[in-house]
């Protein structure tokens, strides 16, 4: 298994997608260290909460927004596309079905893990404190967007589709998720129990909500998994 | 102990039973050879056994250990009927990655050794990519035994390449046999089936429908040893005799003036023969043995 994340790892940073993706966190990471504080000086009242997270919103805010067109952009043919060319064929045959999509999924979670952490160590390096909250929520929502990515590649065979999907949902998997959180409507409130946003609308632990459900889509993955001829 | 055990091993593809509840027993250490026409099931049972698709009804195990089991992967190489290659990787790097998957992390001097060994030394830093299609079976070949295994399954290990490579994989093979590996390889080359295989099974219609050491299919067979012998004109009054000997020790004889053929069940019969030419001292110029072929037993099947 761990020679799978750690290949995984290294191939994620590899090909020009990462490395736009890395600069575009990196980007929003100077500048909201840079310009947060002139957001404070600005006279707006804000509360206590939004005063803690002030630093680090924008990259909260990315995240939130196209979180899953990077994640889903990045990662949509991690399984099918060894299920297609059957290089699959000698990890089949080598270790356990379930092996192959955690180690997968540890490896890219990792890659994100990293540029988040770089992120925000360059905000922290403008405001002199490390905000710890928000690093989890962001890494709890990533796991979450990859979790659904790997499913999905696991469900779907053509890795053309799931390019198609990616761009889909990561336009549409933000807008349902918010309204889910704020609509009134029970037929569509009770979702936000399955989706992310609800376990981070607050600076609190509820993101363990968050990894919770991960265990279950990738349960799921695997099942599927095992059940694939390949 | 058995390398390779099934009983009533079965694969549906819809209405299409392709492995028909096949009992197979293979020993450890042993050679066994998988024959069979296109289609005959053969690749399907064993990604059965590899864990490539899931058997519809029937059970396997594997180094006395009940299939399917993730634990017992580690003793076993395989070498599918259909896989591919990561292109960006190079020889080298395959080797060290699937060893690591199979946790039996490998050196780079033994990557090497495997490399040489498969006949792949120099392409070892080029990516798979640009390998041909030989060297990329050839790669399949040596990510099989990378990890050392106990078990092999090698599925047209030698189909598609040139000749001095097929010696090459043939060496590696009995190599490996004399290691005590068992090794379950599928191939269409009749000689080279015969030549390395200790043993043979026969395929056809998802069932197995002779298996056996060359010999023992051979005996299987034996009415169809054919001896043609040349001699010394028979004299009239012991031609009846001998005549009626020959029926009762062999069958299908056919007798002309200075020449007789008949088939008979062992080579001890061709031995009596020979004796009771001499009895009635008639010179031999000639013996001609045609033992059946495992051609003529494979398009007898
Ligand atoms: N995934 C599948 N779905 C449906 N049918 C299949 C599938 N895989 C194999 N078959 C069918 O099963 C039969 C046996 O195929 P298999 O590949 O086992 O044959 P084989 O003996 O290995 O042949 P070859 O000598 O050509 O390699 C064929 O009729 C094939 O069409
Ligand atoms: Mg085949």
């Amino acid at each position: 298994m761990l020679a799978i994340s750690k290949r995984e790892f290294i191939e994620s940073f590899k090909g020009i997608k990462p490395i736009i993706i890395i600069a575009i966190f990196l980007i929003t990471a100077y500048y909201s260290g840079k310009f947060s504080d002139l957001l404070l000086s600005a006279n707006i009242d804000f509360t206590a909460e939004e005063l803690e997270g002030i630093h680090t919103i924008a990259i909260s805010g990315l995240l939130i927004i196209f979180g899953m067109l990077f994640v889903m952009g990045l990662s949509h043919d991690t399984m099918n596309r060894e299920m297609h060319e059957r290089t699959i064929r000698f990890l089949v045959t080598r270790t356990s079905r379930s092996a192959i999509i955690i180690g997968k999924f540890l490896g890219i979670w990792f890659f994100w893990i990293v540029c988040l952490v770089t992120s925000f160590m360059v905000i922290s390096i403008f405001v002199h404190k490390f905000d710890m909250i928000t690093l989890f929520q962001a890494t709890s929502l990533v796991a979450y967007y990859l979790a659904l990515t790997i499913l999905l590649s696991v469900l779907i065979p053509k890795p053309g589709f799931t390019m198609f999907l990616s761009i889909v949902l990561g336009i549409a998997f933000p807008i349902f998720n918010s309204w889910t959180v704020f609509t009134s409507n029970p037929w569509v409130s009770w979702m936000k129990y399955l989706l992310p946003f609800y376990y981070i609308n607050d600076r609190n632990f509820y993101f363990v909500g968050i990894l919770l459900l991960v265990g279950v889509i990738l349960f799921i993955a695997i099942a599927i998994f095992n059940r694939r001829e390949c | 102990m058995f390398a390779i055990e099934t009983k009533q091993l079965t694969k549906t593809f819809g209405k299409n039973k392709v492995v028909d509840q096949i009992d197979l027993q293979v020993k450890s250490g042993e050679i066994l050879g998988f024959l069979g026409r296109n289609g005959a099931g053969k690749s399907t049972f064993i990604n059965m056994l590899t864990g490539i698709i899931q058997p519809s009804s029937g059970s396997y195990s594997l180094l006395d250990v009940q299939g399917p089991n993730d634990d017992i992967k580690k003793q076993i190489g395989v070498m599918p009927d259909y896989s591919a290659l990561n292109a960006s990787m190079t020889a080298m790097k395959h080797l060290k990655f699937l060893a690591a998957v199979s946790e039996k992390p490998v050196s780079d001097e033994r990557c090497m050794d495997i490399l040489k060994l498969v006949g792949l030394e120099e392409q070892a830093h080029k990516k798979a990519g640009k390998f041909s299609f030989g060297m990329k079976k050839k790669l399949a070949i040596a990510q099989a035994i990378i990890h050392d295994p106990q078990l092999i399954f090698l599925d047209e290990p030698t189909s598609g390449l040139d000749a001095e490579s097929v010696i090459h994989i043939h060496q590696l093979i009995q190599q490996l046999h004399q290691q005590g590996k068992t090794i379950f390889m599928t191939s269409h080359n009749l000689d080279e089936v015969e030549k390395i295989c200790s043993r043979i099974a026969i395929m056809k219609d998802g069932k197995i429908g002779k298996m056996g050491s060359m010999d023992e299919l051979r005996a299987y067979y034996q009415s169809t040893i054919t001896v043609t012998i040349k001699h010394s004109p028979i004299r009239s009054t012991h031609l009846p005799t001998l005549e009626q000997w020959l029926t009762l020790t062999g069958t299908q004889l056919e007798m002309k003036t200075s020449q007789f053929t008949i088939h008979v069940t062992s080579e001890k019969k061709i031995a009596e023969i020979i004796r009771a030419l001499g009895k009635y001292n008639i010179d031999i110029y000639r013996v001609d043995v045609n033992e059946p072929s495992l051609e003529e037993i494979f398009l007898d099947e």
